[in-house]
């Protein structure tokens, strides 16, 4: 008969600490997010990742980021991709189209199947990434950053802003899917814009030698998406210096260094709006239902001090659209 | 399943019903209480929320008007500004300053695109790009502003164009703009503060054109139609179009279900102090009962309980030093009644008596083992005066019979022993007061009295033969007497004879022959007498004339009687009636009381023997006036071989024996005696009703 009253209270001890769990909803484990990135040029997407999702409510204690850097090395990036996919996370974030096409490769090869949101990819549908912007299919989804579509927007706003340029040197990595079809953009729109274009393949070792070799007064350089331009932003921006000509890149950081003008979204408000994704998935969300997204701003950026160096005079006509790095020196809009 | 509830409960042991009802006690209060609360809270709540709704959800539709009119006055601004030649300028001013535009035209009075300037796209347009719809160009036509219809771009995007005419060189042309809604829910959905709560618009059809939750914008059905949302909504009379704001009924609901599961929190910390609270009520009020209940079945298994200690004075305590004290003595009764037991079975397997229990059909239902030897374990179903007497009826002077009977059916029984000799059973029957029905409501107690009766047999025959060794010489004088008269005229016949004596006539020789043939039949009168006394024979009924046996009694003692001068007198009625019995056995008795007062009186003594009927008895007195009996001997004169006569007078058998055979007679003997004045002895004999009439 005791043993009936010690069941009976042991009973309710148990229901007494299953309800106190249930209502203060405690997480001892964190939720595992795996980041996978290239390179640490792309640190800062997760940056603005971790700040949206704290701003989602998130606790830091909630989440565990399970990040692995490639650092600019593709061999290395299938290493790391293996080790994340070990550790078994929710979900992953990528951090570009290279890391997204590699873990593609990899879960198809190893039949994993882990939700993937993608924090910023030129074009998805057309790498293959995904089926449709509408529904997504697989296991991925993310962010279109539109990049490749604005290849073109970027000549025309080049040619705009530097009226006097008459050659236009298109740097692209070939060895990249985004990239060359970037290029391809950046043609069409220059045969809409009648302006000659030099594609300079930047897989190519020598094509610094190259762009030295030929770069002539009057022309104008326009960088297109790609992960190792990504890595080589400071040696083209010291090209770029050397031989005094006008350039667009892409982000905002490119400018930081030197590049004359950017145009597309910044890499830390694709991470933070990759992060409403990583939420909804974590609610229970497929990745197959949630359409990809485009950015929510396009930046429009504009280096005053490599204007000066530069001395060459810009449209005003369209600089109403630019965001302008270093105001103190050159006077904001 | 109420009927299961009940039927497991009432099965429940006490405790667990103390505990049940604590634990319902504590519960429906608390969660009636709390679903009063939450019932009416959660209606206030949800109005309030209604109402903030509808108040946030009026600015916003007049935010969304707004963003339209400034995008208006911004393209009405444009067109001023262009005709200053800054029109390029202007327009990706006016992408800087609002991000919703996506693209800005100004089309010509034909309505195709003169001038674009895109956000996304080359500024260029096609040959000959068209930018209306049929409808819109119509309304451009006739409106001062014109919205187009909700269109998707490229990417799926929901955008619509709005468009205002300006009149340049004389033609109307008009500037427009591509506004991405999302881009305006976007906007408009970080004024608010709630944010559990979501936007969205809804066109003049009800197909949702843009919502603050990107995904929830292409599924086929946003919602299910059972959705559990508080939702307000506001029509924008410009655009036709309608503005929902829904919140889930779960966040809407979350302070109010917190509160509640806070409560239930409580409830259940209450429930679970309620519930250690009623099992030490439950234990303490049940604790007693289950001692109580281990202290019974101990009883009931005869074991010894432990005596219940509880340091209690309440009704609980007493009960419990009632149990003790009746523990303690039931204890006690149940060690006496196996005492008892013990010694009665002892008794009923030792005694030399069969025992049998009979109901009062005359079933036997137990017997004990001596029974069963004597019947030879015949079938017990028989009823018992089968089985004991070898009847086929009910024995007419039995208790079980006649219940009304005052005697215990005390009756002798004869049957055959294993060897054929025949075996004397006493049988008496003694109702059962306490009796349960059915399981033997009288006794039957039988004794085996053969060998008692062949005794009695054998003392009556000896103090016969006593009687008559005593009497020997008198009985010797007594026929010599005759003996001697007969040789005295047989010789003087034979004399006379021999001398032919001539006066010997016939009529003398007649006179001698009937002299001895007188004294011959008085001798064969006292030897047959004599003959008859000492016969040994078993109890023989027959008709008992009391007077001639007391007659014969005397003839037998008459020459002692003379012997010792005493004077006899007898007052015997001839009105006695007939007794029914042993008369032989009678005369014993009498010759004995006689000679008893023989040798109690002096020479020339007294001696009277009296008869009467008296209360349906026949009264037999002997007295005397002897000597009389101390009154210290008294009590033991019927005592077997107890004597007052010196050696060889007596046996001390003779009042033994009487007493013995006025028993067989149903009668009583009773001696009086004052010592030196005399002795009295009664003998009553009863008669028989039947006899008497």
């Amino acid at each position: 008969m005791k043993t009936k009253w010690y069941f009976f209270i042991l009973i309710i001890i148990i229901v007494s600490v299953l309800l106190n769990n249930f209502i203060n909803h405690r997480e001892d484990t964190p939720t595992k997010i795996g980041v996978i990135m290239m390179g640490n040029s792309r640190v800062e997407k997760l940056t603005g990742l971790k700040k949206g999702i704290r701003e989602l409510g998130y606790k830091e204690d909630a989440i565990e980021y399970v990040v692995k850097n490639a650092l600019d090395n593709e061999k290395t990036l299938n290493e790391k991709i293996d080790e994340l996919i070990k550790e078994k996370p929710a979900l992953i974030v990528t951090m570009g189209g290279i890391e997204t096409l590699a873990l593609k490769e990899k879960m198809e090869e190893q039949k994993v199947k882990i939700p993937v949101v993608f924090a910023g990819v030129a074009a998805p549908k057309e790498i293959g990434i995904i089926k449709d912007y509408r529904s997504p299919g697989g296991f991925f989804t993310g962010i279109n950053n539109y990049h490749t579509s604005l290849s073109g927007k970027r000549l025309e706003l080049l040619h705009q802003l530097v009226p006097s340029a008459k050659r236009f040197f298109v740097l692209y990595d070939k060895e990249n899917k985004v990239s060359v079809l970037s290029l391809e953009n950046t043609i069409d729109a220059a045969k809409s814009l009648a302006l000659p274009v030099i594609p300079v393949n930047i897989s190519d070792p020598k094509f610094t030698e190259f762009l030295s070799g030929n770069i002539q007064q009057d022309d104008a350089l326009l960088m297109v998406p790609g992960f190792r331009m990504e890595s080589l932003t400071e040696k083209i921006a010291k090209i770029i210096k050397e031989n005094k000509i006008p350039a667009m890149g892409v982000y905002g950081n490119e400018v930081e260094e030197g590049i004359l003008a950017s145009y597309g979204s910044s890499f830390e408000e694709q991470g933070y709006q990759a992060a409403r994704y990583v939420s909804r998935i974590l609610q229970g969300n497929s990745p197959a239902d949630l359409p990809v997204e485009l950015p929510d701003t396009i930046h429009f950026f504009i280096n005053t001090k490599v204007k000066d160096e530069l001395g060459i005079e810009l449209n005003s006509e369209i600089t109403n659209l630019a965001e302008f790095i270093k105001p103190d020196r050159e006077g904001a809009k | 399943m109420d009927g299961k509830i009940r039927n497991w409960l009432s099965s429940q042991p006490i405790r667990i019903k103390v505990l049940v009802f604590g634990i319902i006690m504590s519960i429906i209060p608390l969660l009636l209480t709390s679903y009063y609360y939450y019932s009416n809270v959660k209606a206030d709540l949800e109005n309030r929320i209604l109402a903030n709704q509808k108040l946030v959800i009026q600015n916003l539709s007049s935010e969304i008007e707004l963003e339209f009119n400034q995008t208006f006055r911004q393209l009405q601004m444009a067109t001023t500004l262009k005709q200053q030649g800054k029109q390029q300028s202007i327009f990706y001013d006016l992408l800087q300053q609002n991000e919703s535009i996506e693209e800005i035209v100004i089309t010509d009075d034909a309505g195709y695109i003169q001038k674009k300037v895109s956000r996304y796209n080359l500024n260029i347009p096609l040959k000959n790009e068209k930018w209306f719809s049929d409808s819109f160009w119509s309304d451009f036509q006739s409106k001062s502003k014109t919205y187009g219809k909700v269109e998707f771009n490229q990417f799926g995007q929901p955008i619509v164009k709005v468009m205002i005419p300006f009149i340049e060189d004389g033609k109307q042309k008009g500037i427009g703009a591509i506004i991405q809604l999302q881009k305006i829910i976007g906007k408009i959905s970080s004024l608010r503060q709630e944010d559990s709560s979501y936007l969205y618009l809804l066109d003049k059809d009800g197909k949702v054109i843009a919502h603050q939750d990107y995904s929830q914008l292409w599924k086929k059905h946003p919602y299910p139609a059972d959705r559990d949302v508080l939702g307000v909504q506001t029509k924008i009379s410009d655009l036709g179009w309608t503005l929902v704001m829904e919140q889930p009924a779960s966040t809407a609901y979350e302070p109010i279900n917190h509160m509640f599961r806070n409560g239930l929190y409580v409830a259940a910390i209450a429930t679970i102090i309620v519930s250690l609270i009623s099992v030490y009520a439950g234990l303490y009020f049940t604790t007693p009962i289950i001692y109580l209940e281990k202290g019974m079945n101990n009883l009931k298994t005869g074991r010894k309980p432990a005596p219940i200690l509880l340091n209690r004075q309440d009704e609980l305590g007493k009960l419990a030093e009632s149990f003790n004290e009746m523990s303690s003595e039931l204890q006690e009764k149940s060690l006496r009644l196996e005492q008892e037991k013990e010694r009665l079975s002892v008794v009923v397997d030792g005694i030399e008596a069969g025992l049998a229990l009979v109901t009062k059909d005359y079933k036997v239902t137990w017997m004990n083992p001596l029974l069963q030897i004597w019947i030879h374990n015949q079938d017990v179903h028989l009823p018992c005066f089968t089985l004991l007497g070898g009847k086929k009826e009910a024995c007419e002077d039995c208790p079980i019979t006649c219940p009304e009977l005052d005697a215990n059916g005390n009756s002798i029984m004869k049957t055959k022993g294993e060897n054929g000799e025949e075996r004397i059973f006493n049988h008496r029957v003694f109702p059962l007061n306490h009796a349960m029905n059915g399981e033997g409501e009288f006794l039957i107690v039988i004794e085996d009295i053969t060998e008692q009766k062949q005794i009695e047999e054998k003392m009556i025959q000896t103090d016969k033969l006593t009687a008559l060794g005593l009497m020997a010489s008198s009985f010797a004088h007594e026929v010599n007497n005759p003996l001697a008269t007969i040789n005295v005229f047989a010789e003087d016949l034979i004399d006379r004879l021999e001398q032919k004596d001539t006066e010997l006539d016939e009529e003398e020789m007649a006179l001698y022959l009937a002299k001895i043939k007188e004294n011959t039949e008085r001798c064969k009168r006292i030897t047959s007498n004599l003959l008859n006394f000492s016969r040994k024979s078993n109890w023989t009924v027959t008709h008992i004339d009391v007077n001639e046996t007391i007659t014969n009694s005397i003839h037998l003692v008459e020459s002692t009687l003379k012997k010792k001068q005493i004077k006899l007198t007898t007052e015997l009625p001839h009105d006695l009636p007939v007794l029914f019995g042993d008369s032989l056995k009678m005369m014993q008795v009498i010759v004995n009381l006689i000679n008893n007062a023989i040798d109690a009186v002096e020479k020339a003594g007294q001696l009277m023997i009296t008869a009467k009927v008296e209360q349906n008895s026949v009264c037999i007195q002997v007295i005397d006036n002897g000597y009389g009996i101390a009154p210290e001997v008294l009590g033991k004169i019927f005592d077997p071989f107890y004597t007052t006569k010196p050696v060889g007078k007596g046996t001390g058998l003779g009042l033994s024996v009487c007493y013995g055979i006025i028993e067989e007679f149903g009668g009583t003997i009773q001696v009086e005696s004052i010592e030196a004045a005399g002795t009295t002895v009664t003998v009553r004999i009863p008669i028989k009703k039947s006899e008497w009439e």
